[in-house]
């Protein structure tokens, strides 16, 4: 046999993928509608009776699949339209957001991508396609196309915000900065106050950012709920940088109130309660939503911390979601995936690789966390001076980093005498 | 800032922040694996997951709107899952699109949720594929960020691709081309073109139901038959149109290599003939309208017929399968069009299909022979078979050149004798 290959045709390893799912079952019984319970299987199956239920899908009864239906409705009556497609768009990213399910921002893209085909599209099309591409993690891409926006409609408020949120997980502070202050011209002092107040929270101001954060905690009643808990969230976060754990921790639960089962919130506070060492709160918090990886990787990770014996197969499904990301060519997930091979896997170097390469798109703090973490688990200070650099030129301050930049530092400092006469153990 | 004002931003506010949220889910994916059969060439066995949460958006599985999809919702959509997702994908062998046949359905588990399972084969009908190439179109309107992870397993060989709407095409070489193989396999392609022929073989009955007879005058009258003999003896051609009505009768042969003889003539003329008109029409130096070469085909089987129950030719039967093998070769051509000649193989394939044709005939003449000689004496082979069976023959003829000819379908006709 020829084994030559053409075009982007290239070697695969047999894939696993499927042989975790007598792990997985047991998973997806756990969610509030019951599944049938079938036998466990890792070879397509014919199930035993038709009313086994195989898929759960967002119902009719759901007001938010009824809006969907609604608008696409109105868009193919009116499929020149855009801005009824912008509108589709935005509820299914909406959706996909809340929900954590990615589908929908390939769903919105697709409502959309017709209109981006003209060489001026409308400024509304842009902006939703910009927010699919952030929300993808394509940041540079999002980001070049908010400042084209932004050369348009020097004024648009949501350009504005996307813009300053694109350059904040990038760790570009200073342009974040022109854009508060573009914000708060534009859209007068909440906004830009948010804007700010993330800002200072990412510099080592985390009081002036909790004062000011105190300013828009409560934007009355008409507010909808996700802006409240947005809010809430970011204070949260910030709490939890200062070491205020309690304050933290109220703030979480505040933001949970308002929107129950929020993706983000549920990952973001089970990261919070495995730092604090209540890693089984944290297992009750997300184990009805381990269809999210996101949560599934907070439920492993305390497992693991815990010892559980349900740690091994989970570990076994996390890692065979990890793979099937992999096999799409995605690689969104980078730090958490960092952080899984680190404190799960236990394999610092592998997470360390991972981590410079995730460095590349974004610097969030959990980003540069797990960055200082990998580095000093490989013995490796060297390695973390990008990230130690950036701490330092943006006064970055959280508990916990700040000790592991003490430890890297104390790291270089024992190595120096012996540069000279030891061979440097994890060259690079 | 007035309420309203700031209403409005916040409401652009929720879709545009919250952005530090790593997708919780991957995307859409669906996972085609290909494999070659070890016994049969041709086919390739597929299995393609697909999500059933992407199907229910694409066509809508949850047909009770609860939720919640079952099995017996799946398993009543399956034609209409088939038909949505092999309209979206093409196997190709060597640039010929291979036919999708589904073979199965069922639902496997992967790590975001169920997939309906559809189990199909690709038939590269008249190929063996060496290049094989997968145009990959599922989703393509519905979802940009929709991959295909294609796996590809010859043999011991297993080979990947990720596709999706903006890359659509993956190749593979799964080894040289295999001419040997395609020629084979159009030499059965011959073969059974000949045998389901049965205008072909009809002509080629007819023209060898003599063969094994001597055809005597009858010799009731003195007058005139010596000329009429000495014309028969130099020229083999008696004339239909002698003054008298002349009288024959058949005589079986005596012994068998004379008959063999015959045959072999005839069968000689006849494969020369078409091998000339099928390679001239293949390489596209001769075309003639379907139509036309058609009724011709039918015209000849009548003729050769005809010949037996008033004979025109009798000694120079080869003369007859060697004018008309000319239209049955062009017959055979377009036959070989409608089988989609892999692009490179023409000398294989015309090559195989000849000799195909050929051993076809073959072994219907090394059928025919022993047993015509062996009932040559018997009134069922000279009134039964010849006559009779010639004047249906002859009826079946007419009937095929009137349709093909004029067009016209004559009802009933065509369920009793194919072709």
């Amino acid at each position: 046999m020829n084994d030559s290959h053409e075009g982007i045709v290239d070697e695969v390893r047999r894939s696993s993928r499927c042989v975790v799912l007598r792990f997985f079952l047991p998973l997806l019984l756990m969610l509030s509608v019951p599944l049938a319970a079938h036998a466990a299987r890792d070879v397509p199956y014919i199930p035993a009776k038709d009313s086994v239920v195989l898929q759960l899908v967002p119902p009719r009864t759901d007001p938010r699949v009824r809006q969907f239906d609604q608008l696409r409705s109105d868009f193919s009556v009116h499929p020149q339209d855009a801005a009824k497609a912008v509108l589709l768009a935005i509820a299914y990213v909406d959706y996909g957001r809340s929900t954590g399910d990615a589908r929908y921002l390939g769903r919105a893209m697709a409502v959309i991508q017709p209109f981006m085909a003209s060489p001026t599209p409308p400024v509304s099309v842009m902006l939703v396609h910009a927010t699919i591409q952030q929300s993808r993690h394509f940041f540079q891409e999002s980001r070049d196309e908010l400042v084209q926006i932004l050369k348009r409609d020097p004024d648009n408020v949501q350009a504005l915000l996307t813009l300053a949120t694109v350059a904040m997980v990038q760790g570009d502070h200073d342009l974040a900065n022109r854009l508060c202050v573009d914000l708060t011209n534009n859209a007068g002092n909440f906004m830009g106050m948010i804007c700010s107040a993330s800002l200072r929270s990412l510099s080592g101001q985390g009081a002036q950012a909790n004062a000011l954060f105190s300013y828009v905690e409560d934007p009355g009643p008409k507010a909808p709920p996700a802006i409240s808990a947005w809010i809430e969230g970011l204070m949260a976060d910030n709490a939890a940088r200062m070491g205020l754990a309690d304050q933290s921790d109220t703030h979480f639960k505040k933001a949970l109130q308002l929107t129950p089962g929020d993706n983000f919130l549920l990952a973001d506070y089970g990261e919070f309660l495995i730092d604090h060492g209540r890693e089984k709160e944290a297992i009750d918090l997300v184990s009805g939503d381990t269809q999210s990886d996101t949560s599934f990787l907070v439920l492993v990770t305390a497992e693991k911390a815990l010892g559980l014996p349900k740690a091994k197969a989970d570990m076994t499904e996390m890692d065979a979601r990890f793979r099937s990301m992999d096999q799409r060519g995605d690689h969104v997930f980078m730090r958490e995936e960092a952080s899984y091979l680190l404190h799960v896997e236990h394999s610092p170097k592998d997470a360390l690789d991972l981590a410079m390469q995730n460095w590349k798109v974004q610097r969030a703090p959990k980003d540069v966390r797990v960055y200082l973490e990998a580095a000093l688990a490989t013995n490796d200070p060297a390695a973390a001076k990008p990230a130690l650099d950036f701490i330092e030129s943006t006064h970055l301050k959280d508990v916990t980093i700040n000790p592991l930049v003490a430890q890297l530092h104390a790291v270089q400092a024992a190595a120096v005498p012996d540069t000279t006469s030891t061979p440097k153990r994890n060259g690079r | 800032m007035n309420a309203r004002r700031l209403l409005v931003t916040l409401f652009a506010l929720v879709v545009a922040m919250i952005p530090l949220c790593a997708l919780a889910h991957k995307e859409s994916d669906a996972y085609l694996t290909l494999r070659t059969d070890t016994t049969d060439n041709h086919v390739m066995h597929g299995q393609w997951d697909i999500a059933l949460r992407d199907l229910d958006y694409a066509i809508g599985l949850d047909s009770r709107h609860d939720g919640a999809i079952t099995w017996g919702e799946v398993k009543a959509q399956r034609k209409v899952i088939e038909d949505y997702a092999l309209s979206r994908l093409e196997v190709k062998g060597d640039g010929l699109t291979c036919a999708m046949q589904p073979t199965g359905q069922k639902i496997d588990e992967h790590t975001d949720g169920a997939y309906a399972v559809i189990l199909f084969d690709a038939v590269c009908d008249k190929n063996i594929p060496s290049k094989l190439t997968v145009v990959y179109r599922l989703m393509y309107d519905l979802d940009p960020y929709h991959r295909g992870i294609v796996t590809i397993h010859s043999g011991e060989k297993i080979a990947g691709a990720v596709l999706g709407p903006s890359d659509p095409i993956a190749s593979l070489n799964l080894h040289e081309p295999d001419r040997w193989g395609e020629f084979k396999s159009f030499v059965t392609d011959g073969i059974w073109h000949i045998w389901t022929g049965i205008d072909h073989i009809l002509f080629l009955l007819s023209l060898l139901l003599p063969a094994v007879l001597m055809r005597r005058r009858v010799q009731s009258r003195g007058d005139g038959w010596r000329a009429s003999a000495a014309v028969a003896k130099t020229s083999g051609t008696l004339m239909a149109l002698t003054t008298q009505p002349t009288r024959y009768y058949w005589e079986a042969t005596s012994r068998f290599w004379p008959a063999c003889l015959d045959v072999i003539k005839v069968v000689s003329a006849f494969s020369l003939s078409h091998s000339i008109t099928l390679s001239l029409a293949v390489l596209g130096i001769v075309h003639l309208p379907d139509r036309l070469v058609e009724s011709g085909i039918a015209l000849s089987v009548m003729v050769a017929a005809l010949n037996n129950i008033y004979p025109v030719v009798h000694k120079r039967v080869w003369l007859i399968a060697f004018a008309f093998g000319f239209i049955h070769g062009l017959g055979f051509a377009s036959a070989l069009a409608g089988l989609q000649l892999p692009a490179g193989a023409m000398a294989a394939s015309l090559g195989g299909f000849s000799v195909g044709v050929e051993i076809g005939q073959e072994a219907i003449v090394l059928a025919f022979l022993p047993l015509a000689f062996l009932l040559r004496r018997t009134w069922f082979y000279q009134v039964m078979l010849l006559r009779w069976g010639s004047l249906l023959i002859i009826a079946l003829a007419t009937g095929w050149f009137v349709q093909r000819a004029f067009n016209i379908l004559i009802p009933g006709f065509s369920a009793i004798i194919p072709n």
